[in-house]
């Protein structure tokens, strides 16, 4: 039963440039129920102490944890090691500011993402707090909780062969903003608006259907099924423009 | 509002979602041409007469010529608007491939093979086009001389499957991008397709090796 384990581990501090990226080798003897995040711990607090990656919930909550585990991007937290074969390479999400090892910034990225596709909801009510709140439907605010699921891991990002080649593409987790936003009956917004934000090759357009996004997020969002959604959505918009005379004439 | 946020704006244009559009478009128009010009072909495992008696009813409806026009106007639009996609330079190349071969993930490997099959396809498929076009109508006689003649043969060997290949991973590919394909279905529409793609591919090489040994 007792496996050892052997971690191969992307060892580079962009604070030091003279160091060279390397991958650094340990090994470990695999425990009962071991995570990742288990691991990962026991390396630094037994073994190297200068080693650098990222936690916080260890229950794939938070989405700091993501790394690329034997070339899949995932959260480690919520890995098993008897899942994994004994050799274990672990490298940095690509896409992302790289930390240190194997710590990158989404931070900053899903920042910008957020100012991008204006992620917050448009109204012009004004809001008053000595009202009721407003009632939602149950299955509009589950489908919309489903889409709120997403832990802003960066995993379906740095999968996109398309966000590899191009990094001004949105992306999946942000495409599935803008899909949580058009079903969320107070958001104000008119498909023309969505459309100019992501109906163009930096958006929906620029998808090209590879699917990784999908094959990897590790909280299943329904990522495949919100692209389609948004590219027939868009396209349609598209069309209806084409068959509107200008809204500047009578 | 700040000014300087009215500096520098991208002005909002629909061109890119009409170019994927017709990306669609001009795909599945291919893929339907190639879908009767695959039957007209195996109509050759019946025999040099059975393909004769296909070959006079789409002359009699015209269609030869029909497609002797639409065909290399929807193969060039759709190199075009396809090519967009395609990275040129090394960087994209390497940064897809490194994608590919570290997630070894299935549909981005397809993605690969669609691409690269396009381009050859680009080059084969003009010449085909050419040769077959300026010969006029399609006989069994003249296309059996013709594959039997040097280097045809293996000309096709390599088109059939490149060709086949590329149509059906384009067909998944459209069913998943505008979501006709949901992720409930995706294993099932996959193993249909992987299935179809198998028979048609072995039922194209058979009307190949019927080219290649009929007697006229
Ligand atoms: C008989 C000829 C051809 C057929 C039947 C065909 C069919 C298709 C189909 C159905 C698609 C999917 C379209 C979409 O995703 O919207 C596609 C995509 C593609 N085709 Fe073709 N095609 C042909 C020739 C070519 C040629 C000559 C090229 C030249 C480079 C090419 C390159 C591509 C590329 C790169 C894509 C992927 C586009 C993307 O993922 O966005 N194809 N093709
Ligand atoms: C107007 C356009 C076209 C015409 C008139 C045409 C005609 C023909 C004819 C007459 C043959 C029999 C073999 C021969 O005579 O050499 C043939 C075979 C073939 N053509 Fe085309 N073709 C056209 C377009 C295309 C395109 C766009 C492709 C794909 C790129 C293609 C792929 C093939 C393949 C793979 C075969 C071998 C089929 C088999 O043995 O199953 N053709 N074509
Ligand atoms: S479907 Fe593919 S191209 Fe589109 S966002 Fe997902 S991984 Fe990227
Ligand atoms: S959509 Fe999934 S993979 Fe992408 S950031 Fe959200 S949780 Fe992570
Ligand atoms: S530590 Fe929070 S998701 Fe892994």
């Amino acid at each position: 039963m007792a496996r050892t384990l052997t971690f191969e581990i992307f060892r580079y501090n962009p604070a030091i440039p003279e160091q060279k990226p390397q991958m650094q080798c340990f090994t470990l003897a695999e425990t009962a129920n071991m995570t990742l995040f288990i691991a990962l711990n026991r390396l630094r607090e037994e073994q190297d102490p200068s080693l650098v990656f990222d936690f916080c919930c260890r229950a794939g909550i938070c989405g700091s944890c993501g790394m690329v585990v034997n070339g899949r991007p995932r959260l480690a937290c919520q890995t098993k090691t008897a899942d994994l074969p004994e050799r274990i390479i672990l490298l940095p999400l690509p896409v992302f500011k790289l930390v240190g090892d194997l710590s990158v910034d989404t931070g900053v990225w899903f920042r910008d993402m957020y100012q991008k596709t204006r992620s917050w909801i448009h109204t012009k009510k004004a809001f008053d707090s000595d009202q009721e709140e407003e009632r939602m439907d149950n299955a509009v605010a589950e489908q919309i909780y489903e889409l709120e699921r997403c832990v802003e891991c960066g995993c379906c990002i740095a999968a996109c062969g398309t966000a590899r080649m191009r990094d001004d593409f949105l992306g999946a987790a942000s495409l599935n903003r803008i899909a949580r936003f058009a079903l969320d009956p107070r958001d104000e917004r008119t498909d023309q608006d969505y459309f100019e934000i992501i109906g163009n090759d930096y958006g929906i357009f620029g998808c090209m259907g590879l699917l990784a996004c999908e094959d990897v997020c590790p909280k299943h969002l329904p990522l495949q099924n919100q692209l389609g959604f948004l590219r027939r959505k868009m396209g349609i918009t598209a069309l209806k423009q084409l068959f509107r005379k200008s809204s500047c004439a009578s | 509002m700040s000014i300087h946020a009215t500096m520098h704006i991208v002005s909002p244009s629909r061109r890119d979602a009409y170019f994927d559009w017709l990306q669609m478009l001009t795909g599945l128009g291919l893929v339907i041409f190639m879908a009767l010009h695959t039957a007209l072909n195996l109509s050759i495992i019946f025999g040099a007469k059975s393909l004769d008696i296909v070959a006079g009813a789409l002359e009699v409806l015209h269609l030869d010529t029909l497609a002797h026009v639409f065909v290399p106007i929807l193969f060039l639009v759709h190199f075009v608007l396809a090519a967009r996609k395609i990275p040129f330079r090394v960087d994209g190349q390497l940064a897809i491939w490194r994608d590919a071969r570290l997630l070894n993930h299935r549909d981005t490997w397809l993605w690969i093979v669609q691409t690269i099959s396009g381009m050859v396809i680009l080059i084969l498929g003009a010449i085909h086009m050419w040769t077959t076009i300026t010969a006029g109508a399609v006989q069994a006689a003249s296309s059996v001389a013709r594959v039997q003649s040097s280097g045809w043969t293996m000309f096709y060997l390599l088109l059939i499957p490149l060709v086949q290949g590329h149509v059906f991973i384009g067909l998944y590919r459209i069913g998943v991008k505008w979501g006709v394909i949901t992720d409930k279905m995706r294993p099932k529409v996959v193993k249909i397709l992987v299935i179809t793609f198998a028979g048609v591919l072995i039922l194209a090489l058979l009307a190949l090796a019927r080219y290649a040994t009929l007697t006229i």
